[in-house]
């Protein structure tokens, strides 16, 4: 009984399967199946998970974030091949510095841009 | 436990769909529970790390997306061999194949007491030495293709030809509980 729950995985079953047979080409799988998949996914979650959190102090940060586990994914040549893609796409390394250095104007400029203002102003 | 208390939860917001949950059923379906992700992240992880929100759901994402691709491989192996099931040497193939190797070794431990556990609950008359009969159902499960995987440990060397043909990925598979039929188990899931 205390074996059992040992090897009794972390993740529902029957999710497991209902998300393996999201892909129309899969039609029967036996037990074993069922039960390694969803065993290697918690392998790989807690890989997943390591391997962030290392990012994470090497950053000298507390908290994992999108980043860290973008960082990691990159680290691993399998889990990046199918993974990479799927991710979203960093919001902030996109590189704001480069396009949006919002500088304030010469001087000259910002009178003229007073200007324009002005009259689009009036004509609300 | 947990987990079936969680099975069970997620069927009753199913039901009674008072817009109390954000995510359709069907968008629900597709990822594992967040409660699920996040404990075995937080083991996971160092005592004083803390994840963020968007990490996590993309975690969350992460894992759909791994099961999506290892159960693809193991499909189109079958598909390829002209069988229907997807069986657990299948899986530990895909894995291999897809760059997780490091996975087999770990997997084949536990595939080797879930089955232990499974032949004992379920009484199916499969012993644990298996004798002659398991061995015929071995054989028949090679001709088909299907479940041999693991052996039994009494017809190591017996079968280790064998296994070495056709399974060389794994480099030679001992270990088994004779489970020869793994067919036997077929469509049959725990939940």
């Amino acid at each position: 009984m205390a074996e059992e729950e040992n090897i009794r995985p972390e993740f529902p079953l029957g999710r497991v399967k209902k998300i393996m047979k999201l892909d129309k080409d899969i039609n029967k799988l036996n037990s074993e199946a069922l039960f390694l998949v969803t065993y290697s996914t918690e392998l790989f979650l807690r890989f997943l998970a390591e391997k962030s959190a290392l990012v994470t102090m090497e950053k000298k940060r507390r908290s994992v974030n999108l980043d860290h586990l973008r960082t990691a994914v990159k680290r691993h040549q399998p889990t990046s091949d199918f993974l990479l893609d799927s991710l979203p796409i960093p919001a902030q390394t996109v590189k704001p510095a480069k396009t949006a250095p919002e500088k304030p104007p010469p001087i000259g400029t910002r009178r003229i841009d007073q200007f324009f203002n002005k009259g689009k102003s009036q004509i609300d | 436990m947990g987990d079936s208390d969680r099975d069970s939860g997620g069927g009753q917001n199913g039901n009674n769909q008072n817009g109390q949950s954000p995510l359709s059923p069907r968008e629900q379906d597709r990822f594992l529970p967040i409660a699920n992700v996040s404990r075995i992240m937080k083991k996971a992880l160092p005592a004083n790390a803390k994840i963020s929100k968007d990490a996590k759901e993309t975690m969350q994402e992460c894992v759909s997306e791994f099961i999506s691709f290892v159960t693809g491989e193991a499909s189109d192996k079958c598909q390829k061999e002209k069988r229907k099931t997807i069986n657990g040497d299948d899986l530990l193939w895909a894995m291999t194949t897809l760059g997780f190797e490091d996975y087999v070794e770990p997997l084949k431990v536990y595939l080797q007491r879930f089955r232990e556990i499974e032949g004992e609950r379920t009484g199916l008359g499969r012993p644990q030495t298996s004798g002659e009969a398991g061995e015929h159902h071995r054989d028949a499960g090679v001709s088909d293709g299907g479940g041999y995987y693991g052996g039994g440990g009494m017809q190591y060397h017996q079968h280790h030809q064998f296994l070495h043909q056709q399974n060389h990925m794994y480099g030679a598979t001992g270990g088994g509980g004779g489970n020869g039929g793994g067919g036997a188990a077929s469509g049959r899931t725990r939940t």
